[in-house]
C-alpha cells in the first residue's frame, strides 16, 4: 500500500512539473549559402496561442509556415514519460551575403508570454566557379557526372586540412591557439579514423582543448563553400625563444565513394552502391617566431605572461599567541597560470611559517587558459606584539602593453595579544639562540664624524732627530756608567770580597782572642771568639749578622750541604762561647780548647 | 710676533673649517646616493688634508659607482695611514672579493708572509716610536742591572734589556721596510678593466697573461711608458697608464 502511495505521489509531483516547463526554441543552420533555401524551425512543447514571428529581414520566405504535431507517451518500468511537440517550419532563402540576426518569436501559453531564442545566420557567397559536384548533388545524376565526381573526389581542392593559428609572432610563454581544421566539399566524409599523427610540439608546453563532439560548419574559403570541422585544437606556450617549427600533422579520413560498376539493372541506377576509401590528409607545417621577454625583468618576476589580477584577504588582524593566521591570495586572469611561481610572504620574525597551500582552478578556453590560482599562507605567531606583514608582490609580463607589471597586496598589520591562560610558551622559557644571520653583504658606510686634521710627524723616519733619539739616551747612560764606575765595580765585587776576606777577618779576630787569652781577659776573649764565628758565617753565607741566630744557622748550613757533624760543632762552639760569656768561671784549659775548636771549624767550614 | 701667530692660527682654523664643510657636503651627496659628486668633493679635499677617513670615503664612493680599481686604490691608501682601521679592512676585503683575478703566490715562504702581515699591522711612525721606546727601555734595564744591589732587580734589569733590544731592532727593521715601501711606491693597482701583460715593453710583445681591474701588483722596474710588474708567480710588462701607484 505504502509503495503505491509513493508512486502516486511521485506521479503527481512530476506531472505538473513538466507541464509547466515551456520550451520554445528556434533552430536554423548557422551558415547558409546565398541563393540556397534553408529551413527555420520553431519547436514548442506546449499548446500555445498567438504565435508571432519576427520580420525575417534579409530573407525571403519561400514556403511556410508548415505546422506539424507529434506526441508520444512512454511507459518504462512503470514510469510514464510523455512528450508533445509542435514544430513550425519556414523555408527561407537569402539573397545577400552578410551577417543576419533573426529576432526571437513569441507565443502565449496559459496567458503568459514566452519568447524563443534569437538566431544569427551568416550568409556566405555562392561558389564562384560551380563545381560539378555540390551539396545538392543527388543520386539522380547521370553516370558521367558520377565518373567526374569520383575523379575530383580525392583531389586536395575538395578535401584538405588547414593549420590555423591565431598568431605566429609571439613572446616566450605567450599563449597560441593552434587548430587543425578539415575542409571538404563535394565529398562525403564518413569519419576520421584514429590513425592521426599530431606532431611533437617541441619547445612548447601543450594544453589540449576538449572539442566535444565534432561539429561541422559551412565556411566560404577561396571562393568556395566548404563543410568544415575542427579535428584537433591545442593551446601552446612557447618555452624558448627563436624560430620554432611545428612538423606537419596527418589525418586519415574515411570517404564514401560511389562504385563505378556497370549498370546491371534498373535498380542499380536507383540505389547506388558505395565503398569506403581511406585517405591520408596532411596539414602543412608551420613556423613561429618567438621573441624573448624584454630586458629589465623585475627581481621578483614570477614567470607569468598574460593578464593577471591579484586579490588578497587575511583571516584576522587581531589574535592571540599560538593562534593561526592565514593570508589568502587569488591570482586570476589569463595566461600561463600553470607556470606562475608562488610568491613569497615575508613573515616577521617570531612567526612559525608553514608551507603555503596552493589550489588551482584553471579552465582551458578556445584561445587561452584562464582561471584562478589560490594560495593560502599559514603562520602561527609565537610572540606577542604588533607586526606588519609587508605587501606580497607578483610581477608578470603584461601581454597587452608589452611591459612588466607588478601587482601588490596591501600591507597587513597584526596585533598579537598575550594569551592569559597559557604561559608565554616556549619562547619565554627557552630562548633559542641564533647567530646573526647574514642577509647580504655590502661595504660599510662612510666615515661621517668630523674630519681629523692630517697628522704631522713629530720626527720623520731617518731624520737626524730620529737617530738622536737613540744616541742621546745611549750617551747619557754611558756617562752614567763612567761617572759611577766605582760603584759598579764595588757592586760587582762586594760579595766576592766579603767571601774572600771572611777567612782573613776571622784569623785576625782569633789572633786578638789569643792575645786576650794570654792576658787572662776572659770576657773579652769569649766576645772576640763569638764575633769571629758569627762574622765568618755571615760573610760566607752572604747574610747580615743581624739576620743570623742559632736556630736558622743550622738550617742554612744544611741547605748548603754541610756535613751534619760539622753543623753540630758550629752549634757547640757558638753555645759554649755564649754560655762562657755570661758564666766566666772557665779554666784556661777550657778556653784553650774553645780557641782550637774555633780555628779548626773555620778551617773546615768551606762553604 | 704674538699677533702674527694668532693670524696664522685663525687662517689655519678657517681653512680647516672649510674642509670640514666640504667633507660634510660630500657626505650628504653620498647619503643621497649622488656618488659621483661625493667622489669629486672628497678628491678635491685630499690635496689639503690627506687623511685615512677621506681616502676611505672616496673608496666607498668609487665602489658605489662601480669603479673597483679606484676604490681598492683608495682603501689601500687609507690603510697606509691607519693600518688597523677595521672599516677600511672590511671594505677592502669586500672590494677584493669582486676582483676577477685570483692571485696565488706560491713563491713566497709562509713565514715571510706572516712577517709582512705583522709589519703591515702598524704604521711606520708607530714602529719607529716602538723602536725608540724599546731602546730606552733596554738602556734602563742595563743601568738597573749595573747599579741595583738587590739580586731580583738586577735579574729583571738584565732580561728586560735583551728583550727590549730585540724588540727595538725588529721594529726598527719594520719601520725601515715600511719607509722603503712608502718612498719607492712599488705597489700599484690595475685601473683598467682588462690589461694584457706583454713579454717585452712594447706593443708587439707576446701576450703573457691577462689582468683585471683592482688587482694589486708590484712594480719591479719601468722603461719609458712601460712597467715590469710582478704579480703572483707571473712577471710581465704593462703600460704605465693602466696602473696607479698606491
Amino acid at each position: 500500500m505504502k509503495k503505491q502511495l509513493i508512486i502516486i505521489f511521485t506521479l503527481l509531483a512530476t506531472l505538473p512539473l513538466w507541464a509547466e516547463e515551456v520550451s520554445f526554441t528556434a533552430s536554423a543552420p548557422r551558415q547558409v549559402v546565398a541563393g540556397q533555401p534553408f529551413q527555420l524551425t520553431y519547436t514548442i512543447n506546449q499548446r500555445y496561442k498567438d504565435f508571432r514571428t519576427p520580420d525575417f529581414n534579409g530573407f525571403e520566405v519561400l514556403a511556410g509556415p508548415y505546422s506539424s504535431q507529434s506526441s508520444s507517451t512512454q511507459w518504462i518500468n512503470g514510469k510514464r514519460t510523455s512528450s508533445f511537440t509542435i514544430t513550425q517550419t519556414y523555408t527561407l532563402m537569402a539573397d545577400q551575403t552578410g551577417e543576419y540576426a533573426i529576432q526571437p518569436a513569441s507565443i502565449v501559453v496559459d496567458k503568459q508570454k514566452y519568447t524563443s531564442n534569437g538566431l544569427k545566420i551568416t550568409v556566405l557567397p555562392p561558389d564562384s566557379q560551380p563545381q560539378s559536384s555540390s551539396q545538392s548533388h543527388n543520386s539522380q545524376s547521370g553516370n558521367q557526372t558520377r565518373q567526374e565526381s569520383h575523379d575530383v573526389n580525392l583531389s586536395s581542392d575538395n578535401i584538405f586540412v588547414r593549420t590555423i593559428v591565431n598568431k605566429t609572432k609571439v613572446y616566450e610563454q605567450e599563449c597560441i591557439a593552434l587548430s587543425y581544421k578539415l575542409y571538404f566539399a563535394g565529398v562525403d566524409v564518413m569519419q576520421i579514423t584514429n590513425n592521426t599523427q599530431i606532431p611533437e610540439f617541441k619547445g612548447f608546453l601543450k594544453q589540449e582543448v576538449d572539442l566535444g563532439e565534432l561539429q561541422t560548419e559551412l565556411e566560404h574559403y577561396n571562393g568556395r563553400n566548404y563543410k568544415t570541422c575542427i579535428l584537433y585544437k591545442t593551446l601552446l606556450f612557447p618555452q624558448q625563444s627563436g624560430e620554432l617549427r611545428i612538423d606537419p600533422a596527418s589525418f586519415e579520413a574515411v570517404i564514401r565513394v560511389r562504385n563505378q560498376t556497370q549498370v546491371r539493372s534498373i535498380f542499380d541506377n536507383f540505389f547506388d552502391s558505395y565503398t569506403n576509401v581511406n585517405k591520408t590528409i596532411k596539414a602543412p607545417a608551420l613556423k613561429f617566431h618567438v621573441s624573448p621577454l624584454p630586458a629589465g625583468k623585475p627581481a621578483d618576476f614570477s614567470g607569468g605572461v598574460g593578464r593577471f589580477r591579484l586579490t588578497s584577504s587575511i583571516s584576522t588582524d587581531e589574535l592571540q599567541i599560538n593562534e593561526a593566521v592565514t593570508i589568502k591570495i587569488d591570482i586570476s586572469g589569463t595566461g600561463n597560470l600553470k607556470m606562475l611561481k608562488t610568491p613569497a610572504v615575508d613573515w616577521p620574525d617570531g612567526f612559525e611559517v608553514y608551507d603555503p597551500k596552493v589550489s588551482n582552478n584553471f579552465k582551458t578556453n578556445q584561445n587561452d587558459v584562464s582561471g584562478t590560482k589560490s594560495i593560502e599562507y599559514l603562520a602561527i605567531p609565537r610572540t606577542s606584539g604588533n607586526y606588519t606583514i609587508p605587501a606580497i608582490t607578483l610581477s608578470y609580463f603584461d601581454i597587452d602593453s608589452k611591459q612588466y607589471k607588478t601587482l601588490r597586496t596591501p600591507e597587513y598589520t597584526l596585533q598579537v595579544a598575550k594569551n592569559g591562560n597559557e604561559p608565554e610558551t616556549v619562547v619565554n622559557t627557552f630562548v633559542s639562540k641564533e647567530d646573526i644571520r647574514q642577509l647580504g653583504t655590502d661595504i660599510r658606510y662612510i666615515h661621517t664624524d668630523t674630519l681629523p686634521r692630517p697628522k704631522t710627524e713629530l720626527i720623520a723616519y731617518g731624520s737626524w732627530q730620529h737617530w738622536l733619539c737613540y744616541i742621546a739616551p745611549f750617551v747619557l747612560s754611558v756617562a752614567l756608567f763612567i761617572g759611577f764606575r766605582r760603584r759598579i765595580k764595588e757592586n760587582a765585587d762586594i760579595r766576592k770580597v766579603r767571601y774572600k776576606k771572611a777567612n782573613k777577618v776571622a784569623q785576625r779576630r782569633l789572633k786578638r782572642a789569643k792575645a786576650l787569652l794570654k792576658d787572662g781577659k776572659k770576657e773579652a776573649f769569649y766576645e772576640e771568639i763569638e764575633r769571629a764565628a758569627w762574622s765568618y758565617l755571615s760573610d760566607r753565607l752572604s747574610i747580615p749578622t743581624a739576620d743570623l741566630n742559632k736556630e736558622n744557622i743550622a738550617q742554612l748550613l744544611r741547605e748548603k750541604d754541610v756535613d751534619e757533624t760539622l753543623i753540630q760543632k758550629v752549634n757547640d762552639v757558638l753555645s759554649t762561647a755564649e754560655f762562657a760569656r755570661y758564666a766566666p768561671a772557665q779554666s784556661e784549659h777550657q778556653m784553650e780548647d774553645l780557641y782550637n775548636a774555633t780555628v779548626a771549624l773555620i778551617e773546615k767550614l768551606t762553604v | 710676533m704674538k699677533k702674527f701667530a694668532i693670524i696664522l692660527l685663525s687662517v689655519c682654523f678657517s681653512a680647516f673649517g672649510m674642509a670640514q664643510n666640504l667633507f660634510e657636503q660630500g657626505n650628504a651627496a653620498y647619503a643621497e646616493q649622488n656618488y659621483r659628486e661625493a667622489a669629486l668633493l672628497y678628491d678635491s679635499l685630499l690635496k689639503s688634508t690627506p687623511v685615512a677617513e677621506l681616502y676611505y670615503n672616496l673608496g666607498n664612493a668609487c665602489f658605489k659607482q662601480g669603479e673597483l680599481g679606484k676604490s681598492i686604490l683608495n682603501y689601500e691608501r687609507a690603510l697606509r695611514l691607519q693600518p688597523n682601521n677595521k672599516d677600511v679592512r672590511h671594505n677592502l676585503q669586500f672590494a677584493q672579493s669582486r676582483i676577477i683575478d685570483n692571485i696565488e703566490d706560491n713563491s713566497r715562504f709562509f713565514l715571510s708572509q706572516w712577517v709582512t702581515a705583522l709589519r703591515n699591522l702598524l704604521s711606520r711612525q708607530t714602529w719607529m716610536w716602538i723602536s725608540i721606546v724599546a731602546f730606552i727601555l733596554c738602556l734602563a734595564g742595563i743601568i738597573c742591572y749595573a747599579f741595583a744591589r738587590i739580586l731580583a732587580l738586577r735579574k729583571t734589569g738584565f732580561h728586560t734589556a735583551w728583550i727590549a733590544l730585540l724588540l727595538s731592532i725588529v721594529s726598527l727593521l719594520f719601520a725601515n721596510s715600511l719607509h722603503h715601501r712608502d718612498t719607492e711606491r712599488r705597489e700599484a693597482v690595475i685601473m683598467r678593466e682588462i690589461v694584457n701583460a706583454k713579454s717585452s715593453p712594447d706593443k708587439s710583445g707576446t701576450d703573457l697573461f691577462l689582468l683585471h681591474e683592482g688587482t694589486k701588483v708590484t712594480i719591479r722596474s719601468t722603461v719609458a711608458d712601460w712597467a715590469e710588474i710582478h704579480v703572483g708567480n707571473n712577471i710581465g710588462w704593462i703600460p704605465l697608464n693602466t696602473l696607479e701607484r698606491i
